[in-house]
């Protein structure tokens, strides 16, 4: 539990860093999208219980900002962490070039998963994938470069909520 | 996870409101944090481009004041006339000036978030407009802020009329291309209108919807071409490009609401 809310703090970070950059793209008709960061470094790091908990709540986050059903975030990002926590011994989870590419998988299956959901709401589908598919270009290439930083602010994160936790015990039990 | 399926829909409603305000707070200081910064770079202009620009507000506060009186002049013509043929008044509506918070422009949806909520009455279904025309609707209002769903928005449909005709057509936002202005596509044109890029023409609120008031500038039409039943025509519109980049706007709150 303290894990999760630990890397749901980084998570809101991502989100605001994220919604930010979004805002200055706006008039250039960009948008970052990139939610396999949100669930890669739980599903590779942390318990099941933990990590699915972090990417449920990140998932929520996003669905409380979004014009989706309330939970598709939060469902997608659970569906997708138990994924690839499923395939976390079979891959180089402990390197970060391994973790990256980990994450531009999840990334590229979500974004995808996604588009195919709300297409459906453009009145022509079809001229909406350009733009979707420039969206995705941009996101993965955004994606590839913050996400040593991001998973190293994660990794560090949860070292200093385990340090606390332990001196918290030592001293007061 | 499927156990979140058969959650009460007022716990998610709860819980959809508590991480939004979550957000609120970031959305907000960073707002405020782009309105310093652009106090900052403003205050470094030099006097001489102070006393210029306090030159053209001049002028355009002479011009402006001269609008207010012809506008008050057709005003009171518009009551004596919808008086004298017994016509149901247009809705009034309260002028409410914010600050954009967040832009979100997506391929899937457009929307943004302004710095005002329910502590300044905003409703939901309120109009939000510009200076170059609709805006948008407000979907959610929050505490502090409000949601608006863009014109460019393929959620958003408003009926609209060419000007200088009353027959209204469909409208809905969709297509945004990247580096180019959004543009959106037309339903039930009537068959005697002819537009393209080189002779466009202008779509404009119809006000039949009840939820924008008429006349309000949507966007050009650049193609219409007739509809594979024969019956109308559909076509393209482009929106105005500074819809994309709006730092102000204002919130028509509807005043038979307050």
């Amino acid at each position: 539990m303290r894990r999760a809310l630990t890397l749901f703090i980084t998570q809101f970070l991502l989100w605001a860093v994220v919604s930010q950059v979004n805002h200055s793209l706006a008039g250039r008709h960009v948008y970052l999208w990139v939610g396999g960061l949100f669930v890669t470094y739980g599903a590779l790091s942390l318990s099941l219980r933990s990590g699915l908990l972090s990417s449920f709540l990140a998932g929520l986050l996003l669905d409380a900002v979004s014009p989706v059903a309330f939970g598709m975030h939060a469902l997608l990002f659970a569906a997708a962490h138990a994924l690839v926590f499923h395939v976390r011994d079979r891959v180089p989870r402990d390197e970060t070039a391994g973790r990256v590419v980990i994450a531009l998988f999840a990334n590229l299956t979500l974004f995808l998963v996604f588009s195919v959901f709300l297409i459906d709401d453009a009145p022509t589908p079809a001229a909406a994938w350009p733009r979707l598919i420039f969206d995705l270009v941009c996101s993965q290439v955004f994606l590839a470069l913050i996400a040593p930083w991001f998973m190293a602010l994660q990794a560090r994160t949860v070292e200093l909520s385990d340090a606390l936790a332990v001196v918290y015990v030592r001293r007061f039990r | 996870m499927l156990a979140w399926l058969f959650v009460p829909v007022v716990v998610k409603t709860f819980t959809r409101a508590s991480f939004f305000e979550l957000t609120a707070p970031v959305d907000a200081t960073a707002s405020h944090a782009r309105d310093l910064q652009e106090f900052w770079s403003l205050r470094g202009h030099s006097k001489s481009e102070l006393i210029e620009a306090g030159r053209d507000l001049a002028r355009l506060n002479a011009s402006y004041s001269l609008s207010v009186q012809q506008n008050a002049e057709l005003r009171a013509q518009i009551t004596r006339l919808e008086s004298l043929l017994r016509m149901p008044a247009y809705a009034n509506y309260r002028a409410e000036p914010a600050r954009v918070a967040r832009r979100d422009f997506s391929g899937w949806w457009q929307r943004m978030t302004i710095r005002k909520g329910s502590n300044y009455g905003i409703v939901v279904g309120a109009p939000v407009v510009f200076t170059g025309g609709a805006v948008g609707r407000v979907v959610e209002v929050h505490a502090y802020t409000s949601v608006v769903d863009l014109i460019s928005s393929p959620r958003l449909r408003i009926a609209g009329v060419v000007e200088g005709d009353d027959r209204p057509i469909s409208f809905q936002g969709g297509e945004n291309r990247t580096f180019g202005p959004a543009r959106g596509v037309l339903e039930f044109v009537p068959l005697d209108i002819f537009a393209d890029a080189r002779n466009p023409k202008r779509l404009v609120t119809s006000g039949y919807g009840g939820v924008f008031p008429p006349g309000l500038f949507i966007g050009t039409i650049v193609k219409v071409e007739p509809s594979p039943d024969g019956l109308f025509k559909t076509g393209e519109i482009e929106l105005d490009p500074n819809l994309s980049m709006l730092h102000e706007v204002t919130v028509l709150v509807p005043l038979d609401r307050d």
